[in-house]
Parts: structure tokens; sequence; C-alpha cells
């Protein structure tokens, strides 16, 4: 079983900052856009993330999986909750609304009425919320492929999080191509003595069963071995002093640039969400039947 | 039983935090191809008991790396992105699992301690899928129907059936582990 990470080297214009600026501005980014419903300012989001997106120079077709998903999730979410059945919408839309089409429909032999009433607000939420949801997608989808799994322990640990959390998120990496070979290796064994993996049928609790003899061996091959590793991290003095690290990142220039900008773009949003009240559904008045 | 503090994030707890997470992406990842039709963001994990796990045996805080540093790394394996609210759920599951010994756990075997550890994965998977179903509401503009539908109950069931049925098992499979080896 091959376990390989989806980054490698670019030389992209995201890949020449720091990744710690990066994750802040992530995160800062997710903040930001979570304050807004009006599409005009989601429209600037959108486009920044996306700009954010290319400067990694990820194919398409690398991250068509993800994609793939987002868009079953961006169907559930708009086509069946804000579109169908108008929940997606609630508490955010304006009490008076403009249809643009009523059906009414009775069920045969019960009689119930079923009314479905899709508003002009209603679309445009629904554009609203796809934007929303795929520039926060863009920006979290393309960490994977931009940032280089060797760095993530050093970089939370300058993000502030203590050395013994972030030298276990550095362990964390080390130890998936390691339990990846147990796995490959439990399987091999269990199927010599007859284990169709391809074949894990039936409802839930079936498949459960049949996987439970691949997930207890790794599982506890893996705390037996750990045993010894704690061992020798104890005879190595592990945690009396604060760790060095063999990977590491340095601010620049541009890394500043970046954080400036993040908190620009974070007390700019705050200020027009909370003081000028942009943050609430837009719609613009055209669009409104007279 | 181990007379630490639960508190307590020693090289073990480093350790076991790291093998938590990596078990449980390499476990997700493996167990992809098991997928639940029309449930948006949910995968069916048999994986997913491994935070609970680690939280019963090890305590909340290597549940709660495993979970979400789990998470973390499995999406990244499978090239779904990262989604902040759904790993902080995962983490959450481990971390409420790990609070058993507060019931009084006295072992990893026994009906007794079996229902115990069973009780506090089924508040931890409560607990999580309200706080990732919130966090849709807040990002995604859902409203509490379309949540509760979409990402509350598809996340409770299979996590809900894997945990209160491979944890027992692990948890077993561990005591005659650890009595064996004197740990």
């Amino acid at each position: 079983m091959l376990v390989t990470w989806q980054y490698r080297i670019r030389n992209s214009l995201m890949e020449t900052f720091d990744p710690r600026a990066r994750w802040i501005f992530s995160l800062i980014f997710l903040v930001s856009i979570s304050l807004f419903w009006d599409v005009r300012f989601l429209a600037v989001f959108f486009i920044l993330a996306f700009a954010w997106y290319a400067s990694a120079r990820v194919s398409f077709k690398e991250t068509r999986r993800a994609w793939v998903l987002i868009a079953f999730i961006l169907f559930m979410m708009i086509f069946i909750g804000t579109i169908i059945t108008g929940g997606g919408a609630a508490g955010i839309l304006p009490e008076k609304t403009h249809p643009v089409v009523i059906w009414n429909w009775t069920v045969p032999l019960t009689g119930w009425p079923i009314v479905f009433r899709l508003t002009y607000e209603r679309l445009w939420f629904a554009l609203a919320q796809m934007l929303r949801v795929l520039a926060i997608s863009a920006i979290f989808v393309i960490i994977p492929y931009s940032m280089d799994p060797r760095l993530y322990g050093f970089t939370f640990r300058g993000m502030g999080f203590h050395d013994r959390v972030a030298y276990s998120m550095d362990l964390a990496f080390r130890y998936v191509p390691t339990l990846a070979r147990d796995f490959s290796v439990t399987l091999d064994a269990q199927r010599a003595r007859g284990y169709e993996i391809e074949r894990v049928e039936g409802g839930l609790i079936a498949q459960i069963g049949k996987i439970a003899p691949l997930i207890v061996p790794v599982t506890m091959n893996s705390i037996i071995s750990g045993e010894d590793v704690t061992n020798a991290m104890d005879l190595r003095c592990f945690g009396i002093k604060p760790r060095t690290w063999l990977e590491k990142t340095d601010f620049h220039r541009r890394d500043v640039y970046l954080m400036i900008f993040t908190g620009v773009m974070l007390i700019a949003s705050i200020v027009l969400s909370t003081v000028f009240h942009f943050g609430v559904f837009w719609m613009p008045a055209w669009l409104i039947p007279a | 039983m181990n007379k630490k503090s639960i508190w307590s994030f020693g090289t073990r707890e480093v350790v076991y935090s790291a093998i938590g997470a990596a078990l449980y992406a390499v476990l997700s990842w493996a167990t992809n191809f098991l997928q639940i039709p029309a449930a948006g963001n949910v995968a069916f994990r048999p994986a997913v008991a491994i935070p609970m796990f680690f939280g019963v045996v090890f305590g909340p805080i290597v549940g709660f790396i495993s979970g979400f540093l789990g998470n973390i790394i499995g999406d990244l394996l499978s090239g779904y992105g990262f989604w902040p609210w759904w790993d902080l759920a995962n983490g959450i599951m481990g971390f409420v699992a790990g609070l058993v010994v507060l019931a009084g756990l006295k072992g990893y075997k026994g009906w007794s301690n079996i229902f115990k550890a069973e009780v506090f994965i089924v508040i931890g998977v409560l607990v999580a899928a309200a706080e990732a179903a919130a966090s849709e509401i807040w990002v995604s503009g859902v409203d509490v129907p379309t949540t509760i539908a979409t990402n509350f109950v598809p996340t409770i069931i299979p996590n809900l059936i894997n945990g209160l049925i491979l944890v027992p098992i692990l948890m077993v499979a561990y005591d005659a582990i650890a009595s064996r080896s004197g740990r």
C-alpha cells in the first residue's frame, strides 16, 4: 500500500510565503467571509480566494476529487436546502419575498396540499451561498497540495501550540508510512487466511464486523511498538528542554505584508458588517419585480 | 489503570497522540471505499473508533489530538482539503470519550467498564455532531432542520454504530495486552 502526500514542490508564489502566515491568512479569511451575505462583498472574497488558489499552481486534475465532493455538498445545500425546500435561506432573507413561480399540488387520495414557492430572493441567496462556499473551499482545499508536511510541527509550534503538542503532530506525520505498511502486512496476512476485503458487503453492522479483523491487529501492534518509542524518547530526555527542529522557516518581508493585509481584511470586515451593516443579505433593486 | 492525572501530557501521551492520529488517518484513508450515499461532507469511517478508543485508554487530551489531527491528516491523504470545524468535531469525540475516567473506569473489560465507555462515546458523538452541524449553520447559512437532516443525523448514526461496536472490541483486546505485559 503506497501512501503519498498530495504535496510536491511547484515553485509557486504561494510556496514563497511562510506556512504560519498562510495558516493565519486562511483562518482569518474564514472568519471574515462568514460575516457577509452580501453578494457584492462575497464576490470580492471569491476573487481573492481563487487568486490565492491560482498562486499555488495546482492543476484542476489534481484537486478534482475534492471539487467533486464540494460539488456534491453544494448540490445538497443549494438545490435541496435552498431552492427546493427553502430551509437553507431561513432567517437570513427578508420576510417579504417576490415569487418567481408558485406551484400548488394536491397529493392524490390523501388530499394533502403541497405548495412550492420559489422566490427571487431565494435564488439570489443561492448565488451568495455558492460564492461563499466555493471561496472557503478554494482557500482550504489548496492546503494539502501546497504545504510541505514536514513543516506542520514547526509551523504549529510557531503559532503558539505547546512544544509537545507540536512534536506530536510532527511525529504523527512520520508514523503514517509505517502504519500504512503495517496495515498492508496485516491485510496480506488476513487475505492468506481467506479474508476478502473486496467482498465487504451487507449492512453497516455487517461491514464493521468484517473490518474489525483489520483494525484490531493494526491498532494493538502500534500500541505495543509505541511503548518502545516512549522508552527510547525518555532515555534521550525528551521534553527536558524546548526542542529544536530539523525543518524550519523564517518570516520574510512578504510574510509581514501578508499579515498586514490579513489584519486589514479582518478589521474592515468587522467594521463593514457590524458598524455599517453590510453583512446582511442584499439584492439589486432592478431584480425585484415592480 | 494509569494513576496519573488525566490532564498530564508527558512522553507517553505525545507518542500515543501521534500514533492515534496516524492510525485514524491511515485507516480512514484505507477504508474510503465505504461511502454512505446522500450525506453531505460525511463518510462512513470505521476508523472513527480510534480516537474514541485512544481517549478511553490514554485520556481526553490524547483522544482529542488523535481525532483532530487524525482527521486533518486523513483529509490531507485523501486530498479533501482542510475543514477546521469537522476536525474539531473529531477531536471532541475523542476528548469526551476520554472523560470516562472521571466516571470511575477501573479496567477495559467487564460489562460495567464497557457500559461506562459506551455512555461517554454516545455523549461524545452527540456533542461533536452538534458542534459540526452548528458550524455549518454559521459557515453555509443553512437552517437548523436542514443541518440536522444533512449533517447531524448522517454523522451520528455511523459514528455511533462504529464506536459502540468497535471500541469495546478494542478495549478487550487492549486489556489482554496490558495484563500480559504488566503495563
